[in-house]
């Protein structure tokens, strides 16, 4: 144990208390931690991370030998426990903000929000900061917020030696303070584009729910809502019925990239190429099942036929039929079998021979 | 139908030989069973020698991959002839196994 022999008679007292005191903040923090993580868990809140420390005895005797006189008790000291929450956009400080205040008691004198302290016109350390207690606790704690850019900011400004004791000239400290403007500025960038993406997600499920299905491009997302329409659900429900089989849930969006290399741009166009190619896709189900057993069958068995068919009478002929195979299934040289098996099969069926 | 429980590599694999059709599924599913409580393992399925699969054997399977997949370890299948990855390809299974 270092004896800090330079600090005086109430800077030793008040280290002595942090002494006996210490296994009571471990506890603390550790709480605190929990309920906090487990409080932000519950309301669907990610963050980037959440930390905690107790204050090292080294770090509170520098404290001490600056601004001991300061503190009556070791209980004025605040930051003995810090937690620290990092999230990913501004608004989501407020959020986590909202939330420690219905789980911790908020010391409102002493807490800060460094975000308002600033001018109008200057930029620097961006962060909120409350010290709380438990609420059947006396030990306050120090709960800091921020974004995950503030908190590369705070941590290189930190690592650069801004608040050490060599004064550092007025066109660093503006250097700091225009680098903290961009990220303020990308950090309301990064909040707006994700507003923006929202409002876009809720558009294109009103499109989809609307009908209006040619206006909604292809994409994961749009491609996700048209599929809570069940849109394969009746042809699977057709073939299944073939061997009454039942009809076993699976991922549809691995077809994805398949609809996309197929050229089809928009939810419209899956639309299109549902009811033009349900038709053959069943009889080509059919023309496998039908001679087995077979009653259990994958959700993805309308979708596949309908590509399989649809590549045919593209004349994509065994490359196109491998080509899906390859794109759900991952690349194998089997797949080639499986190619020749549906062309086989296919070649009796009517639009095949349509098509000749 | 005879089904052959071993662990290699730190890996459980299941050796299936003969049949799996309905008769072969209650002795086939009880034999498998240490694949489902194995905990800490990716799960191997070899079908070199497996000639034939039923709805009941793809059930099985599919209680494999599930009961695998929450325990965040994979399944794949080994081996496979022609006839059963037929089999797999035309009730849309094929894309839910890893193949070796």
């Amino acid at each position: 144990m270092a004896a800090y022999t330079h600090l005086d008679a109430h800077a030793q007292e008040l280290l002595q208390d942090y002494r006996q005191l210490r296994p009571a903040l471990e506890k603390l923090a550790q709480e605190a931690y929990e309920i906090l993580r487990q409080a932000l868990s519950q309301q669907g809140i990610y963050v980037t991370a959440i930390e905690y420390r107790v204050k090292a005895e080294a770090s509170l005797a520098g404290k001490l030998e600056l601004k001991g006189a300061k503190y009556k008790t070791i209980r004025n000291i605040t930051d003995l426990v810090g937690i620290r929450v990092i999230t990913s956009y501004s608004d989501d400080v407020d959020k986590v903000a909202a939330i420690a205040k219905r789980i911790f008691d908020v010391d409102w004198q002493q807490s800060v929000d460094k975000r308002k302290l600033h001018e109008l016109n200057s930029f620097g350390y961006n962060s909120l900061h409350y010290i709380c207690r438990m609420p059947s606790g006396d030990i306050p704690f120090e709960l800091q917020m921020r974004t995950a850019l503030q908190h590369v900011w705070s941590t290189l400004v930190h690592d650069t030696g801004y608040k050490s004791d060599v004064k550092i000239p007025q066109e660093y400290i503006r250097q700091f303070s225009r680098l903290a403007g961009m990220m303020e500025l990308l950090d309301d960038e990064f909040s707006r584009l994700r507003l923006v993406l929202a409002d876009y997600r809720r558009h294109i499920q009103s499109l989809v729910k609307s009908g209006q299905l040619d206006e909604v491009p292809l994409s994961a997302d749009a491609f996700r809502n048209f599929l809570q329409l069940q849109p394969f659900d009746r042809l699977n429900k057709r073939i299944a019925a073939v061997n009454q089989a039942e009809i076993y849930p699976v991922s549809l969006m691995p077809f994805l990239r398949v609809l996309q290399s197929f050229g089809l741009e928009t939810i419209g166009d899956v639309q299109h190429f549902i009811e033009e190619n349900t038709e053959d896709a069943y009889q080509l189900a059919v023309s496998q099942l039908a001679i087995t057993d077979l009653d259990i069958l994958s959700a993805s068995t309308a979708l596949q036929n309908l590509c399989l068919v649809y590549a045919l009478k593209q004349g994509r002929g065994r490359e196109g039929i491998k080509a899906i195979y390859d794109a759900i299934n991952g690349e194998d040289p089997a797949n080639a079998m499986l190619a020749d098996m549906v062309f086989e099969q296919a070649s009796t069926l009517p639009f095949m021979n349509a098509k000749e | 139908m005879q089904t052959t429980i071993q662990e290699q590599e730190g890996n459980i694999i299941a050796i299936l030989e003969g049949s799996l059709d309905t008769a072969a599924v209650p002795e086939t599913e009880t034999a498998m069973s240490p694949l489902l409580e194995a905990t800490d393992k990716d799960v191997i399925i070899d079908c070199t020698d497996l000639k034939y699969i039923c709805s009941g054997g793809l059930r099985i399977f599919l209680g494999v991959l599930k009961s695998t997949q929450e325990k965040g370890h994979q399944v794949f299948i080994k081996g496979i002839s022609n006839d059963v990855r037929a089999v797999f390809a035309m009730t849309g299974f094929i894309n839910l196994f890893k193949f070796k």
